[in-house]
């Protein structure tokens, strides 16, 4: 355990060198602010906008709670996972473009630890700041557009943050053998295509991880189907992954790339 | 109308340490280190709101 730890506050260290602390749950936060209080004052924009006529704008009905809760989610799942995702793609392409990968790979010790301790640390990052935007959102939720569910919001980010785990993952196996840009858009369009596909064919695709995002939104409405075939296929996708990055970088070739 | 700005002081004070952070990042990097030329860095970070904090985090650096 002791390489483990090493890494990862090494990985921790680098994170808050390149602010990824300070700019990623920022972003979270202020995402999870914004779609409440957007939502409370959407007459007010429309009606200022001076595109709406006011009687119009008079219809518009505030959504219920949960439901503008179930639309943070989808800001997450846009501008949250992009940032997600754009803060990791250089953890593992960045370490042969700085020469870290050959101090480590020339020496025989497993590179394991190393991607193991990589993702606790992308884990760490990605949680903190979920849990802040999601906080963020159902505070201001619960004081402007009314009660929450609690039980709901929570199982519902729980589910939530395992859909924004495996993709985050996908990247260091991704970053192993790609560029970072490539290795991010690789994942980013993975993660789209099985939601899509998961979306159109339902039935088919019971157990695709694809569906977490959508799965969490109808949790938080309180309307939850179970969803262990897409956890566990979502944590073996992830378990994989680790491994598979830590064999790639062994093999790939040790040439600055990024 | 009647704007509460306790809800939206928040929301400024967040765009603030994000554009705040970026410009302290930019302006302690190394030249050599910035994609492009610093001021155009500036520029997307003070009128792009949150998106132009996003791109200069994402790619306005080369992390060496």
């Amino acid at each position: 355990m002791k390489p483990f730890w090493i890494y990862y506050q090494k990985e921790m260290l680098e994170a808050s060198r390149t602010y990824k602390w300070i700019w990623v749950p920022a972003v979270f936060l202020l995402l999870g602010i914004m779609q409440p209080v957007s939502t409370y004052y959407l007459p007010e924009i429309l009606t200022m906008s001076g595109e709406v006529p006011p009687e119009a704008a008079a219809l518009f009905t505030i959504p219920s709670a949960d439901s503008v809760m179930a639309s943070t989610l989808s800001q997450f799942s846009t501008i949250g996972l992009l940032v997600l995702v754009l803060a990791g793609m250089n953890t593992v392409a960045g370490e042969r473009a700085t020469g870290t990968a050959e101090l480590v790979l020339t020496r025989t010790v497993s590179t394991l630890p190393m991607m193991g301790a990589k993702w606790a640390a992308m884990m760490t990052l990605m949680l903190v700041s979920f849990a802040l935007g999601l906080a963020g959102a159902a505070y201001y939720t619960h004081q402007l557009i009314g009660p929450l569910e609690w039980g709901a919001v929570a199982s519902g980010g729980l589910l939530y943050a395992v859909w924004l785990a495996w993709i985050v993952t996908l990247v260091l196996p991704l970053g192993a053998v790609l560029r970072g840009p490539a290795a991010a858009f690789i994942s980013l369009g993975t993660a789209a295509a099985l939601s899509l596909l998961s979306g159109l064919l339902p039935s088919r695709f019971q157990w695709s991880p694809g569906r977490l995002s959508s799965m969490a939104a109808e949790w938080m409405l309180g309307a939850g189907a179970g969803a262990w075939a897409p956890v566990i296929a979502a944590l073996l996708i992830m378990l994989l992954s680790i491994i598979a990055a830590a064999g790639l970088l062994r093999r790939s070739p040790l040439s600055p790339q990024s | 109308m009647e704007i509460n700005w306790g809800l939206i002081w928040p929301i400024l004070a967040l765009q603030a340490i994000l554009a705040v952070t970026g410009l302290v990042s930019l302006f302690k990097a190394e030249p050599a280190n910035i994609r492009g030329p610093r001021w155009m860095w500036v520029l997307i970070i003070l009128l792009g709101n949150i998106l132009g904090s996003i791109a200069y985090f994402a790619a306005g650096r080369r992390e060496t």
